[in-house]
């Protein structure tokens, strides 16, 4: 009796005796979510384009961070860095398709899959070789200051990193879902061999857009490498990922965004407000236990395509 | 066939074809130990429908996919408009306007019919990505001229009710239906249509047929057909090609082949005593 009043009647109350408060978890939660969004944002891309879930994709995040402090470690100007680090992240496309994805053409999606798994274990392992394993502090310049925004507090970074998170998501949801580029990359997703039949070539779509998550990985390395230092954790931040695909579905940009947001504001408000109850901790592990439900009753998540199979 | 079909063709000998479009020369296949074509050799004329004819596992459909160039053959050449065809890839012969439609059907099936029919139009598309990023510009007023054929051809094949209708929702005999609409978009010089018919009952055969003699028709397409159901192509195909174990056994006009002596034993089965 008492648990139950604890998770239904006090959080009410509390939101209501302090709602400033309340409004300022929730802004953090989705100023993390955007963070989210970002990572899931990558495996999005890849499935799209290639019906591929890529489980390199943490580790594409780790990568990219790790040139770029390494670069900057040289004495390189930041922005200089940036550039010479995403064109990084673009000569690993076109690597990856010369080596892997090319020789996988009709391949069953799960050969694609395992060929991901082996990448990741070699990029995790050829970024240390190079960049070695020390935490790595990254600092990009943008200023860390505390705000008052209409009585709450904010902190200055979170914001400026939601906005670029943001505008990038906006940027990618417009490109594929309003161009013929767009319409390309869901063809190549859905049936390679039909693709190729009617002259799209499945080389540049594969380059362009394992380029894409490159940089987008290269972004979201920068956001959480800057705040919480680069090392191999960062990598971990992909299974945060997880439960934001299946709440958004694997195959939607705008589903990537709605459920980054969620997690981020879920896992926020369940933390500050039933953390007391049961003891706290439960940001760890609220994504997964939404996600859970969400397999349940809708597993092609809000926004993905359903899976239509005619018998 | 039937009567309305008679009548959209007229009598065969006015039906003169002398442009060769493409001839393929001495062409031979293999996968590991198994021959699949054998030193085969035919040319398919400007505006005429060609089928491909022959039992199971006779090497027809490979020849399809080594004139799209999805196999690359061991041996022999392809001329294409004239000009030797170099190793090509599937894409590469898709631009040069070559189309075609799968035994299974292959199509977007998370895609609409629309959506479906307008990636046909993708080797004509001239726009740098860039553009077609922000969808400003040139790209826009690209589009809309390309959906204007996209409408074309939804008119042609009378497919206006499922535009919308995500592929994989449609039952067999449409989707076969927008697959040959993607590949007519492409507006191809030569069309490859694998099994066109199979699985069809004999409504939806008649109305692919009159669909296939429409398109040769009104838009001078260049057909190479594989089918199965010999009354369809003795009526709808000017020439006929047959192909039994690899080797081609006979080539000719419908009447030709129909009196073929080497064509019924294959189809028939002879003892070899």
């Amino acid at each position: 009796m008492e648990f139950l009043h604890a998770i239904t009647v006090e959080p009410i109350m509390g939101i209501a005796e302090d709602y400033i408060f309340f409004g300022e978890v929730v802004i953090s939660g989705l100023l993390t979510g955007v963070m989210y969004s970002l990572v899931a944002l990558g495996f999005v891309l890849i499935f799209k384009a290639s019906g591929v879930f890529n489980f390199a994709q943490g580790i594409m995040v780790l990568f990219a961070a790790l040139t770029l402090v390494g670069l900057i470690d040289f004495g390189i100007p930041i922005w200089l860095a940036m550039l010479l680090t995403m064109g990084v992240m673009v000569a690993l496309a076109f690597v990856i398709e010369y080596l892997i994805l090319r020789h996988l053409v009709n391949q069953p999606d799960i050969i694609l899959f395992m060929s991901t798994i082996g990448l990741a274990f070699f990029l995790e392992g050829f970024g240390e070789l190079i960049w070695g394993a020390n935490v790595k502090a990254l600092n990009i310049g943008i200023p860390e200051i505390s705000m008052d925004v209409g009585g709450m507090l904010l902190n200055s970074f979170d914001i400026i990193a939601a906005a670029i998170g943001a505008s990038l998501v906006a940027v990618l949801a417009i490109f594929f879902q309003f161009t013929p580029m767009g319409r390309a990359l869901r063809a190549v997703a859905d049936d390679h061999q039909a693709a190729l039949s009617i002259g799209i070539p499945l080389k540049t779509i594969w380059v362009t857009v394992w380029s894409v998550a490159g940089i987008v990985a290269l972004v979201a390395g920068v956001m959480w490498g800057a705040k919480s230092g680069v090392q191999f954790s960062l990598s971990l931040i992909a299974f945060k990922a997880l439960p934001v695909l299946i709440l958004g579905g694997l195959t939607s940009v705008p589903g990537a965004i709605i459920g980054g947001l969620i997690i981020g504001v879920g896992e926020k408000v369940a933390e500050v407000y039933w953390g007391p109850a049961v003891g706290g901790a439960i940001e760890n592990w609220f994504a997964y236990m939404l996600a859970m439900v969400f397999l349940f009753f809708r597993p092609q998540g809000l926004f993905g395509e359903r899976i239509i199979e005619r018998v | 066939m039937s009567a309305a079909l008679e009548k959209t063709l007229p009598p065969a000998q006015d039906r003169v074809f002398d442009e060769v479009l493409l001839s393929v020369e001495d062409i031979s296949l293999s996968f590991g130990g198994v021959k699949a074509l054998n030193g085969v050799s035919f040319d398919i004329r400007k505006g005429e429908v060609r089928a491909i004819i022959g039992p199971n596992g006779a090497g027809k459909s490979s020849m399809l996919n080594v004139i799209n160039g999805f196999y690359h053959p061991n041996a022999g050449s392809i001329t294409y408009k004239g000009t030797k065809r170099p190793k090509m890839r599937p894409d590469q012969s898709a631009k040069q306007g070559i189309a075609r439609t799968f035994q299974n059907i292959a199509l977007f099936r998370g895609m609409t019919t629309l959506d479906n029919i307008m990636t046909g139009r993708n080797t004509k598309m001239r726009r740098n990505f860039l553009w077609q990023a922000l969808h400003w510009g040139p790209a826009k007023a690209e589009e809309i001229e390309h959906r204007a054929v996209v409408e074309k051809v939804i008119d042609f094949l009378e497919i206006q009710a499922i535009r919308k209708t995500p592929v994989g929702r449609l039952p067999y005999g449409l989707q076969k239906r927008v697959e040959l609409g993607r590949a007519l978009a492409a507006e191809p010089d030569l069309l490859l249509l694998d099994e066109p018919m199979a699985g069809m009952n004999s409504e939806e055969k008649e109305d692919m047929c009159r669909f296939i003699l429409d398109v040769n028709d009104e838009f001078g397409t260049t057909i190479a057909l594989i089918e199965h159901d010999m009354s369809v192509v003795m009526d709808i195909s000017d020439r006929v090609v047959v192909l039994d174990y690899g080797r081609k056994i006979g080539d000719g006009t419908p009447d030709d082949i129909r009196g073929n002596q080497e064509v019924i034993d294959a189809y028939l089965g002879v003892s070899h005593d």
